[in-house]
C-alpha cells in the first residue's frame, strides 16, 4: 500500500441540535500519517466530530478540509474514508472475505484484482484462514480485525475509528492496542480515533485532543497532556490527580510559593513565565505517583504530615489515602516492591514532593 | 421453566372452549365437503369427492380462481414494491413527516373497506376503471401496502443502522446499499408482507362488490353469490380448498420467520 | 444545510411511489366520499340533519353500537382467557395455541361466515343434532338475526383481541408471578392483583381495536344477518347500490370514519397496529 497519508483540518466546526450544542467551535489539524485520538467523556461531542469528518452528520457551522480542499458538503460515500464502527458493523449475511471485498465491489473493481486485494488485507490482519467464515463465527478480537481489514482494503485517504476496542475485555484490549499501533506504523496512514478510555488514548496516539461539553479543551502529545494539563478537567480526566487550593504568597523567577491553610507549598514554573500576582488564588494538580513517603531524616521541597485513612493493595502498587490538616485527603500511589512501609490504617506518615512535581491548572469555566 | 406460574383448571378449560369455538366451525366444513348428499350435510353413507369434481371441472369456478390468483399476484407485487421502498425511506429519514406518512399508509387497515369501496365506485367510474382487472389490481395493491409496511418496518427495527452507515462510508451508493446490504437483511420481513398482501387480495370482497360486475368475477365474489343464492356442498369444497391454500401460506410464513429468528 | 438536504433526497424518493399511489388511489376516493356527503343532493348539511330527524338512521346507528359493544365485550372475555393460557404456556405448547389463533385470523371471512351458516341455519348441523337427540322439537332460529351476527363477529374478532393482549402479557416478568406465589398468594390473588393490572394496557388496546373493526364490518353481518338486522356498513351499501341515495350513504360513511378516527386518536398511545400484524408464531 502507498504510504500517502492525508492531512485533515477542522475549522470552527459546530453542531447544534435545537438548543443543544453537541460540538462547539472546534478547530483542529491532523497531519499526514498522524494517529490522533479524540478523547472525552460520553456526551463530550467526540463521536459527533467523527461523524462530521465521515460525512454522516452535517455540521451546523464550520468546515472539514482534506489537504486544504473543503469536503464539508461531500456525501460519505464520496469521501473515500475507511471507518471502523463501534461494534464493527460487519455485514452478518456476508462471509469475512465478502465483507472485506465490499468496498471494492462498490467501486466495480475486477474480480482478479479484488481477490488479490482482499487476500492482502486479510494477510495484514492475519485472518487469511478465516476468509470463508461468517462474522458471527469469529471472536470479538477477530471481528475487530475484519473491520480493520475492510476499512483499509480500498486504500482510504483516512482511517476513522469509533471506539474500536470498547467491546473487548481488558486483556484483549491491551493486545489489540499494540497491534493497532503496529498496523498504523506499517500502513503509514492518517488515523483518527475516538475513545473515552484515557489509557487507550495515551498508549496509541501521536496526539490527543481532549473534549468536554463539545469544546476542545486541550490537545497535544500524550506525555505533554499528562505532565502539563492546563485545566482541572484535563488533569482529572487523564489519569488521577490531587488538587491543592491556595493563595500566592511569594513570587520569584522560576518559582512561586502559596499558602494552603498553614502549609507553605513551593511551585516551580518556567523562568520566563509571567509572575503570578500576590494573594491570587491558585489551583495545583499533583499526580499521586509523584508523592513520596518520607523517612524521618528525608527532606523535600514540599512536605506535609497526615494519617493513613484507607489503603488498598493493587498488585504492582499500593493506593493510599492520607488525611492531612491543610490539604484535605491526598491520594498517593507507591510501588509495592520495596515500599518503605507496610501501610496500616491510622498510621502517621510524612509526605513529600518536589516543586516541579505539581503543576498549576485553571479551574474549568463550567 | 420449572415452578413457573401456570394457569388454573378454570382458565385452562375456558381457553380450550375458546379454541374449539375458533377452530371447530372451520374444521366442520371438511366432512361437509365430503358428503355423498346433494345438499349441505354430514356424509350419510360414504365419503365422496364428487363436489370437488364439480368445482374442479366447472369453468366458472376455475375461471374465478385463475382471475383471483393473477389479480392477487399483480397487486402483491405493487404493494410489496411500494410498501418496502416506503418503509425503508421512512426508517432511514425517521422524522415527524415520515411518521405521518407511515400513519397514512396504515389507513386502509383502519378505515372500513365499505367506505373506500363507495368512494372508489364513483372515482373509478370517472377514470373508466370500473369492472377492469387493472382497477381491481390498483385497489387491492393500495390496500395491501399497510401489511407490507408493518412487516417490513418490524424487520427494519431489528436492522442495525450502522450497517447502512458502514456501507455508505465505504463508498456504496444508495442503490448498492439497498441491493447488497438492506434488502438481503430484511428479505424475510418482505416475504411475510408479500404473503399477507396476497391473502388480503385473494380474500377481498367488499371492494370487488362495488367496482366489478361482469368481466371481473373473482373467487370471493363467486362464493358470495353462492352463499346468497344456492347453498350446496360444492361451496364447502371450495371453502376447504381455500382453507388449505391459506394454511399453506401461513406455514410458509412461519417457516420464514423461524429461519429469520435462527439467523 | 443544502448538503444534508441533498443527501436525504434519495431516501425521500423511496417514499414517493407509495405516497403517490396512496394519494391518488386511496385518499382521493375517500375524500370524495366526504365531499359528496355535503354536496348531494344539494349543497348543505341536510344529510347530517337526518342524524337527528330520521328514525331509521338512528335505529341503524343504535343497532350497530349495540352489536359492536356486545361483540367487543365477548371477544375480550374469550380472547383474554385464550391469551392468558398462551402467555403462561411452555414454549413448545405455545406454538400450537398461537396457530389456533392465527389460522382463523387469516382464513377468508367468507369461508368463516359460510361455516357458520352451515352450522346454524334451520336445517343446519346444530339444529339437526339437537333434534335428533330429542333436546328440541322445533329448529331454533340461530341465524339471520342478531344472535347469528354476534356469533360470527365474535368468532372473527377473537384473534384480533388475542394478539395485542398476548403481546402485553408476554412483557410481564414471569418471575413476578412466581414470586407472588412464593409469598403466599393464591392463584386467584396472583391473577387479580398482579397479572390483570399488568395486562390492562393490552386489554384496552384490544378493546379499541375490536370495537373499531366491528363498527365498519360488512361481510359477516350481511351474511349472518340475512338482511333483517342492518348494521351501518350494509346500510351504506344499500343506500348506494339499491336506493342510489349517495348523499345519505356518504354521510353515514363520513360519520363512520370520524367515529373510528376519533376513537383511535383518543387511545392512540395504547394501540399499536404493529402488535397485531407483526407478531407471529
Amino acid at each position: 500500500m502507498s504510504a500517502a497519508g492525508h492531512a485533515l483540518a477542522l475549522q470552527g466546526l459546530s453542531k447544534r441540535y435545537g438548543s443543544f450544542t453537541a460540538v462547539d467551535d472546534v478547530s483542529l489539524r491532523i497531519e499526514r500519517g498522524q494517529f490522533l485520538t479524540l478523547l472525552g467523556p460520553s456526551g463530550s461531542g467526540k463521536t459527533t466530530i467523527l461523524m462530521c469528518i465521515a460525512g454522516f452528520v452535517a455540521p451546523t457551522a464550520g468546515a472539514v478540509l482534506l489537504d486544504n480542499r473543503d469536503i464539508t458538503a461531500l456525501p460519505p460515500e464520496k469521501r473515500d474514508f475507511g471507518m471502523v464502527f463501534q461494534g464493527y458493523a460487519l455485514f452478518p449475511h456476508m462471509s469475512v472475505a465478502e465483507n472485506v471485498a465490499f468496498p471494492l465491489r462498490v467501486r466495480r473493481m475486477g474480480a482478479a484484482e479484488r481477490e488479490a486485494k482482499v487476500r492482502a488485507a486479510l494477510d495484514l490482519v492475519q485472518l487469511e484462514r478465516f476468509a470463508d467464515r461468517r462474522p458471527s463465527q469469529l471472536s470479538g478480537g477477530q471481528q475487530q480485525r475484519v473491520a480493520l481489514a475492510r476499512a483499509l482494503v480500498f486504500d482510504p485517504a483516512l482511517l476513522l475509528l469509533d471506539e474500536p476496542l470498547s467491546a473487548l475485555d481488558k486483556k484483549l484490549r491491551a493486545e489489540l492496542q499494540d497491534e493497532l499501533k503496529a498496523l498504523h506504523r506499517r500502513v503509514g496512514r492518517t488515523f483518527v480515533n475516538v475513545t473515552h478510555d484515557q489509557e487507550e488514548a495515551l498508549s496509541l496516539s501521536d496526539r490527543v485532543a481532549i473534549l468536554n461539553h463539545g469544546k476542545l479543551v486541550q490537545e497535544g502529545a500524550p506525555a505533554a497532556l499528562y505532565e502539563a494539563p492546563r485545566t482541572r478537567f484535563v488533569a482529572d480526566f487523564l489519569g488521577k490527580s490531587n488538587f491543592l487550593h491556595g493563595t500566592v504568597r511569594e513570587a520569584h523567577p522560576g518559582a512561586f510559593a502559596i499558602a494552603a491553610g498553614g502549609t507553605r507549598l513551593v511551585q516551580a514554573v518556567d523562568r520566563d513565565a509571567p509572575r503570578p500576582a500576590l494573594s491570587m488564588p491558585v489551583l495545583l494538580s499533583l499526580r499521586p505517583e509523584k508523592i513520596a513517603l518520607l523517612a524521618e531524616e528525608d527532606t523535600a521541597d514540599n512536605t506535609v504530615e497526615g494519617r493513613i485513612v484507607t489503603w488498598s493493595y493493587l498488585g504492582a502498587g499500593f493506593a493510599i489515602s492520607v488525611a492531612t490538616e491543610d490539604l484535605g485527603l491526598l491520594r498517593v500511589t507507591l510501588p509495592s516492591w520495596g515500599a518503605p512501609i507496610a501501610p496500616a490504617e491510622g498510621m502517621p506518615v510524612r509526605l513529600g514532593w518536589s516543586a516541579a512535581a505539581s503543576v498549576p491548572v485553571a479551574e474549568d469555566a463550567d | 421453566m420449572e415452578g413457573a406460574h401456570r394457569p388454573g383448571a378454570t382458565a385452562k378449560g375456558l381457553a380450550w372452549l375458546v379454541a374449539i369455538y375458533l377452530v371447530l366451525p372451520i374444521g366442520i366444513i371438511l366432512p361437509v365437503s365430503l358428503t355423498d348428499q346433494r345438499f349441505l350435510s354430514l356424509p350419510h353413507e360414504s365419503l365422496s369427492l364428487r363436489h370437488y369434481a364439480t368445482v374442479l371441472t366447472s369453468p366458472e369456478w376455475l375461471g374465478s380462481i385463475a382471475q383471483s390468483f393473477w389479480i392477487a399476484v399483480a397487486s402483491t407485487i405493487l404493494a410489496v414494491v411500494a410498501g418496502t421502498l416506503c418503509s425503508i425511506g421512512c426508517w432511514r429519514i425517521s422524522r415527524r413527516a415520515t411518521d405521518l406518512a407511515r400513519a397514512m399508509m396504515l389507513l386502509p387497515i383502519i378505515i372500513p373497506s365499505i367506505v373506500y369501496a363507495v368512494g372508489l365506485y364513483r372515482y373509478f367510474a370517472r377514470l373508466g376503471l370500473l369492472d377492469s382487472v387493472l382497477g381491481v389490481v390498483l385497489a387491492h395493491g393500495v390496500t395491501g401496502i399497510p401489511y407490507v409496511i408493518i412487516t417490513v418496518s418490524t424487520a427494519l427495527a431489528a436492522f442495525d443502522p450502522r450497517l447502512e452507515q458502514a456501507a455508505r462510508g465505504m463508498g456504496a451508493s444508495l442503490g448498492q446499499t439497498l441491493r447488497w446490504v438492506i434488502l438481503p437483511r430484511i428479505a424475510p420481513g418482505i416475504a411475510s408482507g408479500a404473503i399477507f398482501a396476497f391473502i388480503h387480495s385473494w380474500d377481498e370482497l367488499v371492494i370487488v362488490l362495488f367496482i366489478a360486475s361482469r368481466d371481473v368475477f373473482t373467487l370471493p365474489r363467486r362464493i358470495w353469490d353462492g352463499i346468497n343464492e344456492n347453498l350446496d356442498p360444492a361451496m364447502a369444497a371450495v371453502a376447504v380448498l381455500l382453507i388449505l391454500f391459506t394454511l399453506l401460506l401461513l406455514l410458509l410464513d412461519m417457516a420464514l420467520r423461524r429461519r429469520r429468528d435462527a439467523a | 444545510m443544502a448538503a444534508a438536504a441533498q443527501r436525504q433526497t434519495g431516501w425521500w424518493l423511496l417514499i414517493l411511489p407509495a405516497f403517490l399511489l396512496m394519494t391518488a388511489f386511496y385518499v382521493a376516493p375517500i375524500l370524495q366520499v366526504l365531499t359528496i356527503s355535503f354536496t348531494e343532493p344539494q349543497p348543505g348539511l341536510q344529510n347530517y340533519e337526518r342524524l337527528f330527524t330520521s328514525e331509521s338512521v338512528q335505529r341503524v346507528i343504535w343497532t350497530t353500537l349495540r352489536i359492536c359493544t356486545i361483540t367487543t365485550a365477548l371477544a375480550l372475555l374469550l380472547g383474554y382467557a385464550l391469551a392468558y393460557r398462551i402467555a403462561l404456556a411452555e414454549d413448545r405448547v405455545r406454538r400450537w395455541w398461537i396457530l389456533a389463533v392465527l389460522v382463523p385470523l387469516w382464513i377468508s371471512v367468507l369461508v368463516r361466515a359460510f361455516a357458520w351458516v352451515t352450522l346454524l341455519r334451520r336445517q343446519g348441523l346444530v339444529n339437526q343434532t339437537l333434534m335428533e337427540t330429542g333436546i328440541i322439537a322445533e329448529p331454533l332460529q340461530l341465524v339471520w338475526n342478531e344472535f347469528g351476527i354476534v356469533v360470527g363477529m365474535v368468532h372473527y374478532m377473537v384473534p384480533y383481541a388475542v394478539l395485542p393482549m398476548l403481546a402485553s402479557m408476554r412483557e410481564i416478568d414471569p418471575r413476578l408471578l412466581a414470586a407472588a406465589r412464593g409469598l403466599g398468594a393464591s392463584r386467584f390473588t396472583v391473577f387479580s392483583r398482579i397479572f390483570l393490572p399488568l395486562s390492562a394496557p393490552g386489554l384496552i388496546a384490544a378493546g379499541v381495536l375490536v370495537f373499531i373493526f366491528s363498527l365498519g364490518f360488512y361481510i359477516t353481518p350481511a351474511i349472518l344477518g340475512g338482511g333483517k338486522t342492518l348494521m351501518v356498513a350494509e346500510w351504506i351499501s344499500l343506500q348506494i347500490l339499491d336506493l342510489i341515495r349517495w348523499g345519505l350513504g356518504t354521510m353515514m360513511a363520513t360519520v363512520l370514519v370520524v367515529a373510528i378516527l376519533t376513537t383511535l386518536a383518543i387511545f392512540s398511545r395504547v394501540v399499536d397496529l404493529r402488535r397485531v400484524f407483526g407478531s407471529g408464531a
